[in-house]
């Protein structure tokens, strides 16, 4: 049983890993306002749990949740990234809260509020004891692709134009690179990767409502960014293992100490400081920005 | 005539900053631009550079016209500039800002997974060269450091660095030495002039001297308008020049 603890805490960490790593290359590397991160796992997590339900198999659910979130990413940015960096950001929160509306209204495709239950699970007649074993493993195989691919990328000449359009915009166009078309290409990448994440999450829990997928969750993401250290791949994880930690750590006080106040509360409290701690004493996070020796 | 500028008028609200403003730049040369602060120096660039629109005039470009280019299209074609105020990557290093500046490098994202040997064999490529380049400016030992950690008159070399970079084919250059020491900025100018063979200046630049010294001509700008024009001999016999400029 706590080994089943354990294994389902690792899964959220890599879940939310994942949606980590995507915002900082968007948030953390190219200071991108991205608030609007829980559309794009939406996106993945709708997509995928609606193929599964009509009978297609589990990784060509997993691939149509992808290629869906970096579309709405591509067709949100087109736009957005034309504006000044403070409007993106409302237009991506705007499109965060229309998307759950429309999860919540559209009962014919999500059946609403209600949401979507029985999202078949890969493998799991066959796997049966060691489920949790397994979703874990696959978990962090994707989120080592993840990591992999956002260092890989980081580290090439396309990676160096987005560090530099973060640093001075204009001064990048002197160089002659569009500079719009790194912010959509990144933009297209870290959608695509919150798709994985929401797909991620859809299979293991098994049901998915409008309800899980508040702004809420973008700040979450956001806190573990900052926390963990923006425009560090490894920071960004720790940040997302320190939160989770945090919120379920939260959950126990309570079998332990008469609180007085309702855990979920407490729980927001303490992160809440914990992010003006580290926004005054420790802007650069748990880990920081790596130095590129070449 | 590589870079001819016709005419151009800018104005910022009531204020005209460029009024009516013509050049004509030959080929191989280093073409000084002088003038007392708030004349229009650096609203020039801005345009030609295409940072600012111009309401009249035109710009060409050996033989193109490219007053209607955004700045990045116009820094494809060659043209190459620098900001008055230094501007840094501040998160970056050395290097890295000079693999930002070169052109051969690959930014596209498929050829990093099908073909990443040829992607960091240029990448390898560009940093010899930039190492150098470095070397060659004294700052070959702050390659790998911040961008932001180095002082003002480095943070200079490293842009004059970031020009040779791009191998541009015209520089338009927003005082590249003010702030650093006469010696110094003596050897930047040295390294311009190497440049010439290939390269075309057009150069904002307040210090008498240098200008005598390395401009093949100079243009004289005055509350917006050419008041000016000559080789710096005759410029510096120009009564006009002296009364607005020389002599103050
Ligand atoms: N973006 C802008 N908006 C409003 N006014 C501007 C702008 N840029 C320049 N100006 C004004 O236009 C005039 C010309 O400025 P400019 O910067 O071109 O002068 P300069 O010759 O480069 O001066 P300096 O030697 O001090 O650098 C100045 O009066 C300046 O205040
Ligand atoms: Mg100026």
């Amino acid at each position: 049983m706590f080994q089943d603890y354990i294994l389902d805490t690792l899964i959220y960490i890599g879940i939310y890993g994942i949606l980590a790593i995507s915002l900082n290359l968007e948030a953390g590397y190219t200071r991108l306002m991205n608030f609007g991160k829980v559309a794009f796992f939406a996106i993945g997590a709708y997509a995928s749990a609606l193929l599964s339900i009509a009978g297609a198999p589990f990784l060509a659910g997993l691939v149509v949740g992808i290629l869906l979130s970096a579309m709405f990413g591509f067709l949100v940015a087109l736009p957005a990234l034309r504006l000044r960096a403070d409007y993106l950001a409302i237009v991506t929160l705007s499109f965060g809260e229309i998307l759950r509306l429309f999860f919540l209204n559209e009962q014919w495709l999500t059946n609403g509020p209600m949401g979507l239950r029985g999202i078949p699970q890969p493998l799991f007649s066959v796997l049966d004891n060691n489920y949790l074993v397994f979703y874990t493993v696959m978990v962090f195989v994707f989120l080592i692709i993840c990591y992999a691919f956002s260092e890989k990328i980081m580290n090439s000449p396309f990676g160096i134009t987005l560090k530099a359009i973060r640093d001075d915009e204009d001064a990048v166009f002197a160089f002659g690179e569009d500079t719009f078309r790194f912010k959509v290409k990144v933009f297209i990448i870290g959608s695509a990767m919150a798709g994985i994440s929401g797909a991620l999450f859809a299979h293991y829990i098994a049901f998915i409502s409008p309800d899980m997928f508040f702004p809420s969750l973008t700040f979450s993401v956001w806190t573990m960014m900052v926390i963990g250290g923006s425009a560090n791949n490894l920071g960004v994880i720790a940040g997302a293992f320190l939160i989770q930690f945090l919120e379920r750590g939260t959950r126990f006080i309570k079998d332990f100490a008469d609180l007085g106040i309702e855990p979920s509360n407490l729980r927001i409290i303490i992160i809440g400081i914990l992010l003006i701690l580290f926004i005054l004493y420790k802007p650069e996070g748990i880990i920081k920005e790596r130095k590129r020796i070449l | 005539m590589i870079l001819r500028v016709k005419d151009i008028k800018k104005s910022f609200g009531g204020l005209i900053a460029l009024d009516g403003v013509s050049l004509d730049i030959k080929k191989n040369t280093i073409v000084g631009l002088i003038g007392p602060n708030g004349s229009g120096k650096t609203t020039l660039i801005n345009v030609i550079s295409g940072f600012i629109q111009p309401e009249s005039g035109s710009i060409e470009f050996k033989g193109m016209d490219i007053s209607s280019m955004k700045p990045h299209q116009i820094a494809r074609l060659g043209i190459c500039r620098t900001f008055q105020l230094t501007r840094v990557f501040r998160h970056m290093t050395v290097l890295e800002c000079m693999l930002l500046a070169s052109k051969t490098h690959d930014t596209g994202i498929l050829k990093l997974f099908l073909n990443p040997g040829e992607v960091s064999k240029k990448q390898n490529a560009d940093i010899e060269r930039a190492r150098n380049i470095l070397e060659a400016l004294d700052i070959g030992h702050l390659g790998n450091e911040y961008a932001s950690s180095l002082s003002g008159g480095q943070q200079k070399l490293l842009s004059f660095g970031m020009v040779q970079m791009t191998q541009p084919g015209f520089v338009l250059f927003d005082e590249p030495v003010a702030g650093i020491n006469p010696t110094l900025a003596n050897k930047i100018f040295e390294k311009i002039e190497l440049e010439k063979k290939s390269t075309t200046f057009l150069v904002i630049e307040h210090n008498i001297d240098i200008l005598m010294n390395f401009c093949d001509e100079i243009y004289v700008m005055n509350k917006g308008k050419i008041t000016a024009f000559g080789t710096p001999q005759e410029i510096q016999c120009n009564k006009s020049v002296i009364d607005v400029y020389l002599g103050g």
